[in-house]
């Protein structure tokens, strides 16, 4: 059930269908009424929770535009993202959010936002055509974006595979930031078995441990994604639990090795993020010792990363 | 803000129209929400058009759907008729404070402090969901996707940092002058609304319209009469624009 369609059927809120919009074509210029930048439109590169989102071109350099149906909605995303650049600032990292502002469109006041670029695939795509050996990089750089996010007090709340987009060189980038809510508030938007309090395993609350328990699902869905299913499906809403979630992780292969992790995730048992990233690393590590040349390489990729993040910390120390 | 979110199956078929008992619960300033639930079967035209209808009057939204879309379904109702009925209050605000008629026609620094203030009402405001199940014959199948989807809506308002509560009636009531019962009063307890359903007795008749009524009878005997003028007194946006206190009326 699309947001797009409750905005339409609310009584007195006149509103079009960001799906029932028809796709800009490409050449389309669009203007900002407030700051005056212009956008070229290239093409759709897909349909957001709140909005439409486009690759366009400002000048010689590209950007993803998104144009929403309703300008709080909107004004409430870019809010989100103004608010991790402001968090960011300090760490010399390029900002998410470029512009703000309403264009004129069939006579009409359509608000949108700029954000930058990401391309990439879904997760789950992602998994599937490249192999595992990738999940301790892209969960250490998840884990590293979810630190981010949670530092600046906010939690994604609607993690899944399609709002993770792996690129080629395995950098990975979180999108759609309609469901992000800000730390000590319910939680509206998610996904039913990313969501903890749907197995009972504490309240639809935001707070980091909230991501934790997600981010656990996001493996269990992309690796053992039926038989995960199948258990929502056939338990009753009382006895859920996340002793059923370990029970999965603990019959597959692949997994098994994760236990003590997953469980952690599961119950919201780290001190923070960054604790749970580091743990996370220290589990793969062990994993390796343990045996599995075919882990070795993601292993290897960590510890490289890990080294090159170490030595960036460090010059940033001693340049500042 | 106060809802009612009627579940059925089927047409009414005894005592005054629901349409007209809607309109009333909306003139209490009662939202009126409708799920028609269908399995495997239709709701019929006359059925379909009922619903949409007694939306309509209660001011509210209305929606067909099968047992596996409901929990999703009666969150996002809830949630979203709580969000417009915020928003509609607080356009109204900026519209005396502003001369904008919505957050739009604001300029760009403006707008990103209204809907941080809108967002913190819709977490905020108090918000009580009556539910009102059919308990006809034909109901008893899809009563575990009702009962999931109120222990589902109980987890979602729980969450909030506002008083959320529920209540639950099942219609038809036990005799002639009760046409809904009472299952479980004003409640904040995920716990206490498990197992609602699992003695009463499925019956022939569906008097939704005296049910409605009976609904909008025990928010005001429970919350006093809040009269549509009272709950149209927008909520304070707050802080910096305008310079007033906040103070969340709704």
């Amino acid at each position: 059930m699309r947001r797009q369609d409750w905005a339409a059927i609310s009584a007195g809120c006149s509103v079009t269908l960001s799906s029932e919009r028809s796709v800009l074509p490409p050449g389309t210029v669009v203007s900002g009424k407030w700051n005056g930048k212009t956008y070229k439109l290239q093409r759709l590169l897909g349909t957001g929770s709140n909005g439409q989102v486009y690759l366009a071109s400002c000048g010689r350099s590209v950007c993803a535009i998104k144009f929403g149906s309703e300008a709080a909605e909107l004004q409430g995303e870019a809010n989100v993202l103004a608010s991790l650049d402001r968090a960011r600032k300090g760490r010399g990292k390029a900002p998410f959010l470029l512009d703000v502002d309403d264009c004129a469109m069939d006579g009409r006041h359509v608000p949108f936002y700029v954000m930058r670029y990401v391309p990439g695939t879904p997760l789950k795509d992602y998994l599937r055509r490249q192999g595992h050996e990738r999940i301790g990089i892209i969960g250490c750089r998840l884990l590293e974006q979810l630190a981010e996010l949670h530092e600046a007090g906010w939690v994604f709340a609607d993690l899944k595979s399609d709002n993770i987009l792996v690129s080629r060189f395995g950098r990975v980038e979180l999108v759609d930031y309609g469901g992000v809510t800000a730390i000590g508030r319910s939680v509206r938007q998610f996904t039913e078995i990313y969501d903890r309090g749907y197995w009972s395993a504490g309240p639809r609350t935001a707070d980091p441990a909230y991501d934790w328990f997600a981010f656990g699902i996001l493996w269990l869905h992309a690796l053992d994604g039926n038989r995960l299913l199948y258990l929502a499906q056939t338990r009753l809403p009382q006895v859920r639990s996340v002793e059923d979630l370990l029970k999965l992780v603990r019959t597959h292969a692949r997994l098994r090795p994760l236990e003590p992790w997953m469980e952690k995730a599961f119950r919201g048992a780290f001190r923070d993020t960054r604790d749970a990233l580091y743990q996370w690393k220290l589990a793969h590590w062990k994993a390796r010792r343990a045996g599995g040349a075919d882990i070795s390489r993601w292993v290897a990729g960590m510890l490289a990363l890990s080294a090159a993040a170490g030595l960036s910390w460090l010059a940033i120390r001693i340049l500042s | 803000m106060n809802q009612i979110l009627l579940i059925t199956d089927g047409c009414s078929n005894v005592g005054e129209s629901p349409v007209t008992a809607a309109s009333r619960a909306w003139s209490e300033g009662i939202c009126v929400n409708v799920i028609g639930i269908v399995d495997e079967g239709v709701i019929g035209e006359r059925g379909a058009l009922e619903i949409e209808e007694i939306a309509r009057a209660g001011g509210g939204v209305s929606r067909i759907v099968e047992p596996r879309q409901l929990s999703e379904t009666v969150r996002m109702m809830t949630h979203q008729t709580a969000a417009v009925s915020i928003r509609q209050a607080a356009y109204r605000e900026l519209r005396q404070l502003f001369g904008v008629a919505s957050v739009a026609e604001l300029p760009p620094e403006r707008r990103a402090e209204a809907v941080e203030r809108i967002r913190e009402l819709e977490e905020t405001a108090a918000l009580r969901v009556a539910l009102l199940i059919d308990a006809s014959a034909s109901m008893k199948p899809k009563l575990r996707a009702v009962e999931e989807a109120i222990r589902d809506l109980a987890l979602s308002l729980e969450a909030r940092s506002g008083q959320s509560l529920v209540a639950v009636f099942h219609f038809p009531g036990e005799s002639a002058d009760a046409p809904c019962a009472l299952d479980c009063g004003w409640t904040q307890d995920a716990a206490a609304l498990a197992h609602l359903f699992s003695r009463i007795r499925m019956k022939g008749t569906t008097p939704t319209g005296p049910a409605l009524l009976q609904v909008v009878d025990y928010f005001r005997e429970t919350c006093g009469k809040i009269s549509r003028e009272e709950e149209n007194a927008p909520p304070r946006l707050g802080g910096d624009i305008g310079g007033m206190l906040s103070d969340i009326v709704v």
